[in-house]
């Protein structure tokens, strides 16, 4: 339900607690490791959760979730084990959970079907980069009477009249990208993105969350200036391939400590 | 039976409708990083759709570079071959750079050099898009990556010589099939970072719109062409056009013209690769089911979780798991015919060719020509059968050798 994950994403900002959400593919490094990775994270003060749904062709990541989604693929992990991991993270943890992927395998699965299980499984909201606001609005109805938050991005260059509509389109956040390019990048910020981030963080409707090539503190620190919070990806999947046989609870507050 | 030209006026179909969409297929599925580049494509092509100065400047280039209007053969030998209907090939093996794939760069790089871009990317397959685009840019002086499986490296050599003379950079694609899906994929995940500079020469009518639309475009010049030819020569219609399918461009720029004469019959040739029950195929069309894959909504080879499957053919060109997002329709409305032919009858069908008419086809274009076996003994010899030579089979020479010594 998306009220938990809005009235979460509310209440910090009334805090003023920039929030900080990380991204995980679905059944990496191994499949039995989701649900504890995800319960160390709620933990660990993780504001919410992107789980990855792996797809064959992730034309929008960089290397690093590749792998990670070739690996998951390979683990048998498809849309009905993601579901029965949040059925069990959702036994002992509240935390919001974001389903992240490419669109097909939704489509495969039959939108509505695949909206009902989610609002049924405790899903909180979807972002689904390559289903963008003219392919999606028919079923903004649908997703509003489950609750369900569907995501929409946008980009240092998306045009302002387009983000206006993007931005009244939304519910709970706006996805914003750090920069053009896949995921996972080593990213400076150029002038004019900061500008432009510093636009977007003043004049949107909906809280702004920045993704892609977050890595450390200072990112934080720089990003948060702008936005309600980041979302972390490629760097904690990389992280979580180096922490084999480690106890995940020390190592995932570990991680998080050395963000934020 | 002749069929009149003056009695059918075209009444071509205006598809896609401005969401971009053929019927239910086509479509805009990317990430938000690409809408600009695609709303900057849509009107710039528009824009100078209206141009006068730049619809003569695609003629003369057409025309004086690429060497058009091709010919369309009456192969004789062929036809008597078969000892039934009056077999054309339309020469798109004799275009520049020895492919139809020029007719859609000469297009597309005039329309970045009027947006302003001043590097180019594309993947390819076969090589024979690679190659187009490398002499374009060449020729344009732009910037120039060609993004192209690992594998296709090798069963395609001489295509890569070719792109590197030209003066682009061919970027080895070690992901996935290594071959031309996941170059699709690589040269997506470069336009996405370099989307403000680059533009994007997608190959075929694949990918998403105005690209399914503006590809068919520049290639119809084919069935234009080949329509103008057979009125010439026979004074009437074809009863059959055949051209292989891939993702498509070929036999869309022959269909499209054609489309609004009803009694003209199109198939659509598919690699069947070693088999359709082998599973080791690329028969999209024929196999597959409708799914989203690279921008576009369209039959796509796919498992129950929606993943995209291997394709397989001996054919660089055609080894693709989706497929232009108009044919779905063309095969949802029943107005084209998709089928599909084995390696074997492809490698045969090229031999035969270079023996009967001494012209050395493509592989992908030895697909079409295979499915005579099949048309011919059910045709009549008053009727007219035009297949596609889509290409020129020097980069296959390889593949072509293997199979004599076998």
């Amino acid at each position: 339900m998306g009220k938990r994950l809005r009235e979460r994403i509310e209440r910090n900002i009334e805090q003023g607690k920039k929030m900080l959400s990380l991204f995980l593919t679905a059944g990496y490094p191994k499949p039995e490791m989701t649900n504890d990775i995800i319960r160390a994270c709620d933990k660990a003060g993780v504001d919410f959760i992107e789980l990855g749904i792996p797809f064959s062709d992730p034309i929008a990541d960089g290397p690093v979730i590749q792998k990670a989604s070739d690996i998951a693929l390979k683990n048998g992990i498809n849309l009905n084990a993601i579901f029965e991991t949040v059925k069990k993270v959702r036994e002992e943890s509240d935390i919001p959970i974001i389903l992240m992927g490419y669109v097909n395998p939704v489509f495969q699965m039959g939108f509505e079907r695949f909206f009902e299980t989610c609002a049924n499984t405790g899903v909180d909201g979807l972002i689904l980069p390559d289903f963008p606001i003219e392919e999606s609005s028919t079923y903004f109805p649908l997703l509003k009477k489950l609750d369900i938050d569907l995501i929409h991005l946008i980009a240092p260059n998306t045009k302002p009249e387009r983000i206006e509509k993007i931005d009244r389109a939304s519910t709970a956040f706006v996805y914003c990208t750090a920069y053009t390019g896949v995921t996972g990048k080593d990213n400076r910020p150029l002038p004019e993105t900061e500008r432009f981030l510093r636009e977007i963080g003043q004049n949107l409707n909906h809280p702004v969350f920045i993704g892609f090539g977050i890595k450390t503190a200072a990112d934080f620190q720089y990003y948060t200036r702008y936005a309600a919070g980041v979302i972390v990806g490629s760097a904690f999947i990389k992280y979580l391939s180096e922490t084999d046989g480690k106890e995940i609870d020390s190592a995932v507050r570990s991680f998080i400590s050395n963000i934020r | 039976m002749k069929h009149s030209l003056a009695q059918k006026k075209p009444r071509i179909k205006q598809l896609p409708d401005n969401d971009g969409y053929f019927g239910r297929f086509g479509g805009k599925f990317v990430p938000e990083i690409l809408r600009p580049a695609l709303d900057e494509l849509e009107e710039a092509y528009d824009k100078l759709l209206k141009d006068p100065d730049f619809v003569a400047e695609l003629d003369r280039e057409l025309k004086d570079y690429a060497g058009r209007p091709t010919p369309l053969y009456f192969a004789r030998n062929l036809t008597d071959h078969y000892g039934k209907a009056r077999i054309y090939l339309k020469r798109e093996d004799l275009a520049h750079t020895g492919a139809h794939k020029i007719n859609n760069t000469i297009g597309q790089i005039l329309l970045a050099k009027r947006m302003g871009k001043s590097r180019i990317i594309a993947e390819t397959g076969a090589g024979q898009h690679g190659v187009a685009t490398a002499t374009v840019a060449a020729k344009a002086g732009l910037e120039c990556c060609i993004y192209m499986g690992e594998e296709d490296i090798e069963r395609q050599a001489p295509n890569v010589m070719r792109m590197k003379m030209l003066g682009a950079e061919v970027r080895t694609v070690y992901s996935g099939t290594k071959t031309l899906k996941d170059a699709t994929n690589e040269a997506m995940r470069d336009w996405l970072t370099n989307v403000r500079n680059t533009h994007y020469i997608i190959g075929s009518v694949v990918g998403p719109h105005p690209f399914p639309m503006m590809v068919r475009n520049f290639q119809s010049v084919i069935g234009k062409e080949a329509l103008e030819q057979i009125r010439q020569k026979e004074d009437r219609l074809p009863d059959y056009l055949i051209a292989c399918v891939g993702g498509g461009s070929n036999a869309i720029g022959l269909f499209y013209p054609f489309l609004s004469f009803e009694t003209v019959k199109m198939i659509g040739v598919e690699a069947a690769g070693m088999g359709m029950d082998t599973g080791r195929h690329a028969a999209s069309l024929t196999a597959g089911s409708p799914g989203i894959f690279h921008g576009m909504l369209t039959y796509l080879l796919q498992d129950e979780d929606g993943q995209v499957q291997l394709p397989y053919s001996i054919s660089a060109g055609l080894d693709y798991p989706g497929v232009g997002a108009e044919h779905s329709y063309l095969k949802e409305t029943d107005r084209a015919q998709y089928v599909a032919v084995t390696d074997e009858q492809a490698l045969e069908a090229a031999f035969l060719l270079s023996r009967l008419e001494g012209i050395i086809p493509a592989l992908e274009s030895a697909h079409a020509l295979a499915y005579l076996e099949t048309i011919m003994p059910k045709t009549d010899r008053d009727r007219i059968v035009i297949v596609n030579l889509s290409g020129r089979g020097d980069k296959d020479m390889q593949t072509y050798l293997s199979f004599l010594e076998r």
